[in-house]
């Protein structure tokens, strides 16, 4: 993984920046919920406050008996099917041990007020309303009450089918005479569904149930106040309720008084369009995930139920939030209790739809991606370019390093970067001095063997004069040998010597060797000619072409060259063998190459061959110059000196090893620079 | 009356061995340790040839200014160079000191005899009119054996001892090629391949100083070289 790739990595941490501003969207925007929750609740208070004030026929107190509004037409059969629109809605008015034995319901269209009542009864006393029996019968008594005027009824029926209950006080004013009705059974109990006419409505309402069976279990009501669906009340909240806003009045048992308005879409001021269907996305799942309100108070129900009415007819405003009709609404409620005279009366639920905050929020979240994506791709761009540069600068600094180790460990050039003041100076700074430590130690190397030559010139100077001189002095001849032998030596030393140095005289010789115009295969020929004598009984192959093949160079550097190479084929070549000397042009110049039939060359030695110092011969036979192995290094000295390469390779039979000289020549020198043969 | 001869050399074991050997020789040596000593003494007497090293003591080429004085003073005053380095040669060549021959130092007592024997000879031939027998002329080349001395067009070449005998070795039979071994036996000196090549060179360089157009001295590739007949 390049240096780059990881800072682009680290770049990836400013996704952080992106998270962290969503937080605060939510922050903020959960801020603006308050306040708009706030906002709601003041508004509801005000309006529960108007309507104290202005002596709206508010919910009575204690308990009540719902009338619904019925939208079927009801028959009365004594069944229930009919009254499946208001089922969840039966009040159980059973005694405290089993609220479920008696059930309610009340329901009114234009002319009657219907009842029903479902009892349950395993056991059964049947007797008819007017049977004097019927005080041991089971039965259901009620007592209506209107304008001052009471009057109770009692419903029983000898056998199911059509009943009519007589009151028993004659003062009943604008009551009933008589209650008509009908009464079905079955093994669980018995139901009763009867109708008054709604003029003949009572105000107020209390029940008692009798069952003979388990007596006990009378149950018996409070007089309960019939509560209806007030449209006047309606109209009253429509003043004084917020735009754009339901606002439904509901009594102390949640039965719904009053509604108005509906959950509309607010259109923010000053902005034309609805926030888009991604806006609302985002701001469904990305801001407002949890949406703790009761859904179910979208629709209309004839008693509202939810939490937030539950406290708040407990005397403590309420606020939550919904999701809307449509994707991305949020919804707001607030339940404010309806008090009077210190006492609830009911509750005031205002619900209001909110596109503000989603529009908001999205303004926000897009500027919040627009910052983050331009911050990320600055941050990214900056890293970006940063890595660049420094992977730039290190490359340098490793091409510097390779370009200043040549091949053979000579150093030529500085190494860059160093004077930059960063860490990659320091660096560049101690890859120069690792780098000057190693060109002084390889240059001490190299000139090693000629300074030791050149301090060793002088005593030997000293003990062969002394020789020389010792030999004129009268001595014994057993004495005489010994001087011979020291000679012996000696002469072998001074050959050693003059070896060692030879390298670098070469190099010197080499570079200062001048330039001409000469014709290559002349060169080849002739002194593949000259061999024949030297290589017999060896076989030397001539393969150079008759044409003129010119360059510009120094002749008798490349003969020393061929000398070398012939010299070092004829000592691998078995007798009898060949040696092939060729010529070729090639692309960049010409091609030299000797060629011998012999033990191919060993595997390790394949870059070190032109080294100095390398040889692969045995050691020197007794009384021989030893081969110190500059042959080959003179060969790649002149090879490189006329701008090509030297290189060895087995050839592809097998038999034998072919050394190759590349050459193009030397750089020819302006006529302007070539200095005059002055005479000095 | 023996010949006088002055050793300019700071390693006192091998100045002693010269002088030692050189008085055994029959000249009138003297040893000097440095060029303050020597210069000392030479304003005093010149001697009649002089052996100097070109590194003495602390000063690696005092030996060259010492030949400089002395060739300003006296020009045929034969001079001989001793020197541990070879890339001394190509300087002295280059520095034109007139330096009439140059042996390493590993040379033997017996060839240094024999050089200052050819040196003195030279002297003296140059005193006397040259003997017709001993001069070798070929087209501008005027070789004159005893005297050691080539001229080329009548311009005297100032080639050292050395040079003047590898010269000779070609001319004496032009058109036939020398190796670099006859060459070398010719010489009297005992160097390597290269050190043959750039002692050619040099003495191109020499004949080039004179015409500009020389080309007497051919290379033949991988045998040697030979003076074009």
């Amino acid at each position: 993984m390049s240096l780059r790739q990881k800072l682009l990595l680290v770049a990836l941490s400013m996704l952080a920046l992106p998270w962290a501003g969503w937080q605060f969207v939510r922050q903020m925007e959960v801020l603006l919920r308050q306040g708009q929750e706030q906002t709601l609740i003041a508004s509801g208070k005000a309006l529960s406050r108007s309507l104290v004030a202005i002596n709206a026929a508010l919910p009575p107190p204690g308990s009540a008996v719902y009338v619904h509004d019925l939208t079927v037409p009801i028959a009365i059969d004594g069944y229930g099917d009919d009254w499946s629109t208001v089922r969840p809605y039966f009040q159980a008015l059973g005694p405290a041990t089993d609220a479920q034995k008696v059930k309610m319901v009340l329901g009114k269209d234009a002319q009657w007020l219907h009842g029903f009542v479902e009892v349950r009864d395993r056991t059964r006393q049947r007797a008819d309303a007017h049977d004097p029996q019927a005080a041991r019968a089971d039965r259901l008594e009620l007592e209506f009450s209107r304008a001052g005027f009471t009057r109770r009824y009692w419903l029983a029926s000898a056998a199911p089918g059509p009943f009519e209950a007589l009151p028993s006080g004659m003062e009943g004013g604008p009551l009933p005479l008589t209650i008509t009705g009908e009464w079905q059974e079955d093994a669980a109990g018995y139901r009763i569904e009867f109708r008054v006419p709604t003029s003949q409505a009572p105000d107020t309402l209390s029940l008692k149930l009798v069952d003979t069976g388990e007596p006990d279990a009378i149950a018996g009501s409070e007089p309960m106040t019939l509560l209806h669906y007030s449209t006047s009340l309606a109209r009253e909240l429509e003043q004084f309720a917020p735009e754009s806003t339901r606002v439904r009045l509901i009594s102390g048992d949640g039965w719904l008084v009053a509604e108005s308005g509906a959950v509309a879409q607010v259109q923010p001021r000053g902005e034309t369009e609805a926030p888009s269907w991604l806006a609302r996305w985002a701001y469904r799942w990305l801001i407002a995930p949890a949406l703790q309100g009761t859904p179910a108070l979208a629709q209309s129900q004839a008693r509202l139920d939810a939490a937030e009415s539950l406290q708040a007819l407990s005397g403590v405003p309420a606020a939550t939030w919904r999701a809307g009709s449509s994707p991305g609404d949020v919804v707001l409620v607030a339940a404010v209790p309806l008090i009077v005279d210190r006492e609830t009366r009911g509750a005031v639920l205002l619900e209001q739809t909110n596109t503000a905050l989603p529009l908001l929020t999205d303004a926000a979240l897009k500027r919040l991606g627009l910052v983050s994506l331009g911050v990320l791709a600055l941050a990214a761009g900056v890293l970006f370019a940063f890595a660049t540069w420094l992977s730039v600068r290190i490359r340098r600094l490793r091409d510097g390093a390779e370009r200043a180790t040549a091949a053979d460990g000579r150093l030529e050039g500085r190494v860059p970067l160093t004077d930059s003041k960063d860490e990659l100076g320091d660096l560049a700074r101690s890859f120069q001095q690792l780098l000057d430590a190693i060109a002084a130690y390889t240059d001490y190397l190299r000139t090693l063997a000629s300074k030791l030559s050149h301090e060793l010139h002088t005593p030997l100077a000293i003990v062969k004069s002394s020789l020389d001189n010792l030999e004129h002095q009268p001595i014994s001849s057993e004495a005489r040998a010994y001087v011979g032998r020291a000679r012996d030596g000696i002469d072998r030393l001074v050959a050693i010597v003059r070896a060692m140095s030879e390298a670098s005289r070469m190099e010197r010789a080499i570079a200062s060797a001048d330039a001409e115009d000469f014709d290559l295969s002349e060169v080849a020929r002739g002194c593949a000619e000259s061999y024949r004598a030297l290589a017999a009984p060896r076989d030397i192959i001539i393969n150079v072409p008759d044409q003129l093949m010119p360059m510009h160079g120094a002749p008798e550097l490349i003969a020393q060259a061929l000398d070398k190479l012939f010299d070092n084929a004829r000592s691998f070549t078995p007798e009898h063998g060949w040696i092939r000397i060729g010529l070729e042009p090639d692309a960049t110049g010409m091609v030299l190459s000797v060629a011998n039939q012999g033990p191919l060359l060993p595997a390790a030695m394949h870059g070190r061959l032109f080294d100095s110092l390398v040889s692969l011969r045995d050691g020197a036979g007794r009384g021989d110059v030893p081969h110190l192995g500059l042959g080959l290094y003179v060969v790649r000295l002149v090879a490189e000196r006329h701008g090509g390469k030297a290189s060895a390779h087995n050839l592809p039979g097998g038999d034998g090893v072919e050394f190759v000289l590349h050459l193009s020549g030397m750089p020819r020198e302006s006529v302007a620079s070539r200095a005059p043969m002055a005479r000095r | 009356m023996p010949r006088s001869i002055a050793i300019v050399e700071d390693e006192p074991l091998i100045r002693a061995n010269y002088v030692e050997a050189l008085t055994r020789f029959g000249y009138e040596v003297r040893g000097y340790a440095s060029r303050p000593e020597a210069e000392a003494a030479f304003a005093m007497r010149l001697p009649e040839l002089v052996i100097i090293d070109v590194g003495l003591g602390d000063e690696p080429e005092g030996g060259f200014d010492l030949c400089r004085g002395l060739r300003s003073r006296a020009a045929a005053l034969p001079i001989l160079f001793l020197t541990a380095r070879d890339s001394d040669l190509d300087v002295i060549s280059g520095l034109r000191l007139g330096a009439d021959d140059y042996l390493t130092k590993d040379v033997s007592l017996h060839q240094l005899a024999a050089r200052i024997n050819a040196l003195f000879r030279r002297m003296d031939a140059l005193r006397k009119p040259a003997d017709a027998e001993s001069v070798i002329e070929h087209g501008p080349l005027k070789l004159e054996q005893e005297r050691m001395r080539i001229t080329w067009n009548g311009e005297e070449v100032p080639l050292t001892v050395t040079e003047f005998w590898m010269v000779h070795t070609m001319v004496r039979f032009p058109g036939h090629v020398k190796n670099r071994d006859q060459l070398m036996r010719e010489a009297q000196v005992v160097v390597d391949d290269a050190t043959i090549t750039s002692h050619i060179k040099r003495i191109r360089k020499k004949f080039l100083a004179i015409d500009a157009a020389f080309d007497g001295i051919e290379t033949v590739h991988g045998v040697g070289y030979r003076w074009k007949p």
